[in-house]
């Protein structure tokens, strides 16, 4: 059986580059692309604890579902605003839609 | 109907709440509702005495009362104790009320808010009844706080005039620094025995309830209140000063009945007084103090109304002497008498104002009684009876305190039997120099005529007042009018003493006032110089001291000017600098412009801020890591 650390090491790695993808890109797709990253990274997590911690329960696998559901929602609303962007400044990088400010 | 007395003080206080409401659009502005409200409280307390007298000595005093309010355990009632001392009381208020009403509608006529007068001394009248038939100091001191209110407006009644908004003013705030001793007073009465009702109250100093320092100084505060409003030494200032209002106000509320609030107080607590230490002691030697320094002050005055009120606050001395010999049926005896002929005497003053069209400068006025024989012979009689004439109503009265002090010592009995001298010497100098002689100005004299029926009226049933008050002294007097005796039996049951004539001290007082009097009269009779112009080149020093009232005045003045602006000054510099400036604006700028500051953290770009959580996180992180091992 695979050991559970490589799913934590596999899960923090996704995570990192996850967190590289939002702070260093300037695309707004991009961005949420790399915030799924970091969701997924989570989910896995969650998955490899499940299976490995109590798997006479759910929980966990619970959780990861939960995940899923919430992270396809914030795409669906994210992904609107940024059309609505593009469409309003002709551009999807998120260093251009800085009005929100003092 | 004595143990609803109580209606007494309502119906002119309904007087006052719909002349104060219609007043003005009534018919003849509401004058002949005050007076048929006089009128109905003078026929109404005929009916509470007579109720009272057949009530008998066993029921006294009469007292009905309702619960006010209750917190927690305690219950305030409020409720009406008339026993014989409220009976006098009722009887000057209602009496000089009436007087002084008819009297008001020739003198005020044409006045400004003239209706505003008249619902203002219904307000005034309903509150001093309200005062005498209280019985308990709470409820009497809402009636005390009354009167002054009253007093205040009616000082200030010509309020275009700047000197009768300054003397009302000065009236209220030096009244009011006696009547926060009043509070203190009762408050320390109530922490003490629990008890705002004077009976209570009284029955728990004579069973020893309180300590005799701490009744002593509760009994002080108390004393500082009737001071106040009797205008004894140090507080007499506003007195004088209260003149500006129109003269049937100083009659009823500033001769007879308002500033005799202070005896009436004294005399109502006397048994507590008594068992408070050396307070008599010291409600006598105010008194003296007081008797003796007005009586002086009011020789060089000038203004006919300012030497009347001196001669008040002179006579409210003596007052207060008599109580703090323990004599409270003297002193209410003479409160009885000074208030018919003081106000005899103020209402012969207005009429005099009225009369030579609002002259009251002695200097400007002399031989008046050709003009004005009726004003003249009624004010002769108010002069005769407040020097002491036998058998005048003063002569009696002042002859019970003289008796009463004799037992004081000779120096207290002495300096008083002065203040009888220059009582009827500053008296005469009034008449002499008002009435007889030749006319000082003919121009005020060729307008000067005798006034009309309203006003002479007053004075003639006052002056028939004047002689007869004094004759309630003698027992058969009392008994004929169905009285259980003269008027110390009746006011002093528990401890009669039936009035004897003595001789020696009725001998003294003849002597007095025929000292007093045919000296006033050889200074002042025409032709001769004034004494004060006398005194004046004389003694041009002694004469100023005198003629400034002992610049108590102007000690009052640099002490307002100095010390009390002096630290408002500080106060409102507090307020402004470390109040306002420091501590209100300052929290405000330091908040502005730290936002100031702030804002520009927030710079609108996402990358930015997900850098913020970034870094955030990794520090949560570290901590907790570092927390953790």
């Amino acid at each position: 059986m695979v050991p559970m650390e490589n799913y934590l090491v596999l899960s923090g790695i996704i995570f990192s580059l996850g967190v590289y993808g939002v702070l260093a890109r300037r695309n707004a797709v991009l961005v949420l692309m790399s915030v799924e990253l970091m969701l997924n990274a989570v989910s896995l997590n969650f998955v490899a604890f499940a299976a490995y911690l109590d798997p006479s329960k759910a929980t966990g696998i619970i959780f990861a579902v939960f995940v899923i559901s919430v992270a396809a929602a914030e795409v669906g609303l994210a992904l609107a605003i940024v059309i609505r962007l593009f469409r309003n400044r002709s551009t999807a990088n998120v260093d251009e839609a800085a009005t929100m400010r003092w | 109907m004595a143990e609803h007395a109580w209606i007494l003080a309502a119906v002119p206080g309904i007087a006052f709440i719909v002349m104060a409401a219609t007043g003005r659009k009534l018919p003849r502005q509401g004058d002949w509702l005050a007076v048929l409200c006089a009128l109905s409280i003078f026929a109404l307390f005929f009916a509470v005495l007579a109720n009272f007298l057949n009530l008998g000595e066993a029921a006294w005093p009469v007292l009905n009362s309702i619960e006010w309010t209750t917190v927690g355990d305690f219950e305030l009632r409020m409720g009406i104790a008339v026993d014989q001392i409220t009976i006098v009381m009722l009887g000057v208020v209602t009496t000089v009320a009436l007087m002084v009403n008819i009297f008001s509608i020739g003198y005020m006529k044409g006045e400004p808010r003239y209706w505003w007068y008249f619902a203002v001394l219904q307000l005034f009248v309903a509150s001093m009844l309200m005062l005498v038939l209280a019985d308990n100091l709470l409820l009497l001191y809402v009636a005390w706080e009354l009167v002054g209110l009253s007093s205040f407006l009616l000082i200030g009644h010509y309020w275009e005039r700047r000197s009768a908004v300054e003397a009302a003013k000065k009236a209220f705030i030096t009244t009011r620094l006696g009547d926060v001793g009043l509070l203190i007073g009762i408050i320390l009465f109530w922490d003490a025995t629990g008890s705002f009702n004077i009976l209570e109250i009284q029955h728990a100093v004579e069973e020893g309830l309180i300590g005799d320092t701490r009744l002593f100084v509760t009994v002080m505060f108390i004393f500082l209140g009737a001071m106040g409003k009797s205008a004894q030494l140090p507080f007499h200032v506003w007195l004088p000063d209260a003149m500006e209002g129109p003269t049937p106000v100083s009659a009823l509320i500033h001769a007879a009945t308002m500033v005799v609030a202070g005896v009436y107080l004294v005399a109502r607590l006397l048994p507590i007084f008594e068992l408070a230490g050396d307070a008599l002691t010291v409600v006598m030697v105010i008194g003296l103090l007081t008797a003796l320094y007005s009586g002086v002050v009011a020789f060089a005055q000038t203004d006919i109304k300012k030497v009347l009120a001196y001669s008040t606050v002179s006579q409210l001395g003596f007052m207060f002497v008599a109580l703090g010999a323990g004599y409270a049926s003297a002193g209410m005896f003479h409160l009885f008498t000074h208030a018919f002929f003081k106000a005899l005497l103020f209402l012969g003053a207005g009429s005099v104002i009225l009369g030579t069209h609002h002259h009251q400068e002695m200097g400007q006025l002399g031989g008046l009684w050709r003009k004005m024989p009726v004003t003249a012979a009624t004010f002769l009689i108010g002069s005769l009876a407040l020097a002491g004439l036998f058998p005048l109503a003063g002569f009696w009265s002042k002859d019970e305190i003289l008796h009463a002090v004799e037992g004081q010592g000779t120096w207290a009995f002495l300096l008083l039997a002065i203040a009888a001298i220059m009582t009827a010497f500053y008296t005469t100098r009034l008449f002499v120099r008002t009435f007889l002689g030749k006319p000082q100005d003919e121009e005020v004299a060729s307008h000067t005529r005798e006034t009309g029926p309203t006003m002479t009226l007053p004075l003639v049933f006052l002056a028939f007042m004047s002689i007869v008050a004094g004759f309630f002294i003698f027992h058969d007097f009392g008994t004929a009018l169905g009285f259980p005796g003269g008027f110390s039996e009746f006011v002093f049951l528990h401890y009669p003493s039936v009035f004897h004539v003595d001789w020696g001290l009725v001998g003294l007082s003849t002597v007095l006032f025929v000292v007093g009097t045919f000296g006033g009269a050889w200074f002042y009779w025409n032709g001769r110089l004034d004494r004060s112009t006398v005194l004046a080149e004389w003694q041009p020093q002694v004469y100023d001291l005198i003629q400034r009232k002992f610049y108590f005045d102007d000690l009052y003045q640099f002490l307002i000017d100095r010390v009390v602006l002096g630290f408002s000054y500080l106060v409102s510099w507090f307020d402004r600098f470390a109040v306002n400036d420091t501590g209100v604006d300052g929290s405000a700028n330091l908040t502005g412009y730290t936002g100031f500051l702030l804002k520009h953290l927030q710079t609108g770009r996402v990358p930015n801020y997900a850098m913020a959580i970034a870094v955030g996180v990794i520090t949560l992180a570290l901590i907790s890591l570092a927390v953790g091992s």
